[in-house]
């Protein structure tokens, strides 16, 4: 061969060998392209408004409002005072939602003025549990389509 | 020369990779450029594998508002630090000119954030008549396989 390197006959090979650089590239950008952030999402929770000292008046409380309390001691969930499983172990609670949900659709307590299932449901926790543990709460609740979520702010305890 | 390629009557084998090397570096740089200018804000230990929260493109736009709880002792808005008095003020500013559908503050809080300090970054959003608020959380991934529960 005519280029049979640069051993024999008088000049080098002015031929770099690229490929491992290709190589090494070619991971980078992969590398690169996969970290690249994905689409972001998020849990929607609204708070009460604050409570005005001039408007005082007492509202009429909703009877088919649910609320969700954690427990801070136990990391016990309860559901309207009956225990509904764990922090670590939602499923109870999901699953306790959706026998609710299901059994207003069929008794049709519907939200007032409206025919859509009541579904609102607030979360109360003290303040010294993790915001994790709350996440895990909310998803839970979200899964069994609980709408809209409250966040309990006021008269929290430690 | 000896090595002059084409010149004799046998075909050059080689793939000229020039052209490509070119492609791949100035791809590589423009990944390296535009990955640090996607991150916003400052870096927070999401909640993961959440499985119901809805996606959310207005996160990732640079006039929403996102407050960010990375530990118990800091607040952030983008990457600029604030205290907890200055907050509602802050927020106040940024959210002025938007219409009243759009008006959500996003909340990005590590998981090991005491709840008390999250209520604590709400207070401060109500108090601007703001009453709904976005948690940023790490969705699943669709297709992996969920853990039997």
């Amino acid at each position: 061969m005519a280029m049979s390197g640069g051993s024999s006959s008088g000049g080098a090979t002015p031929n770099i060998n690229v490929t491992p650089l290709i190589d090494v590239l070619l991971v980078l950008l992969i590398i690169f392209m996969v970290i690249t952030p994905s689409k972001p999402s998020r849990f929607e929770a609204k708070v009460p408004a604050e409570p005005k000292p001039e408007d005082q008046t007492i509202a009429k409380p909703n009877p088919l409002t649910l609320v969700v309390a954690i427990n801070n001691a136990d990391k016990k969930i309860t559901l309207n005072n009956e225990a509904a499983g764990d922090v670590t172990n939602t499923a109870d609670l999901t699953n306790r939602l959706l026998a609710i949900f299901k059994d207003r659709e069929a008794s049709g307590a519907f939200r007032e003025g409206t025919n859509e299932v009541e579904k609102t449901l607030f979360i109360k926790s003290p303040r010294s549990v993790k915001y994790g543990e709350v996440v895990k709460v909310i998803d839970a609740v979200k899964q069994a389509g609980a709408q809209p979520i409250g966040l309990q702010i006021d008269d929290l305890t430690d | 020369m000896a090595t002059a390629i084409g010149s004799t009557e046998e075909y050059n084998s080689e793939i000229n990779v020039t052209p490509m090397v070119d492609v791949m570096l100035v791809l590589l740089i423009i990944f390296m450029v535009v990955t640090p200018l996607l991150q916003q804000g400052v870096s927070v230990n999401l909640p993961r594998d959440t499985i119901s929260p809805d996606a959310d493109a207005d996160i990732a736009k640079d006039t929403s508002v996102i407050i960010a709880i990375p530990d118990n002792n800091n607040f952030y808005i983008g990457k600029e630090q604030y205290p907890l008095n200055v907050l509602g003020e802050k927020i106040r500013d940024k959210m002025k000119d938007k219409s009243p559908d759009k008006r959500i503050v996003y909340i990005k809080s590590g998981v090991e954030v005491d709840y008390g300090r999250v209520v604590e970054a709400i207070d401060a959003i109500r108090k601007q008549d703001i009453d709904k608020i976005g948690l940023i959380a790490d969705k699943r991934k669709t297709g992996e396989t969920a853990p039997a529960n």
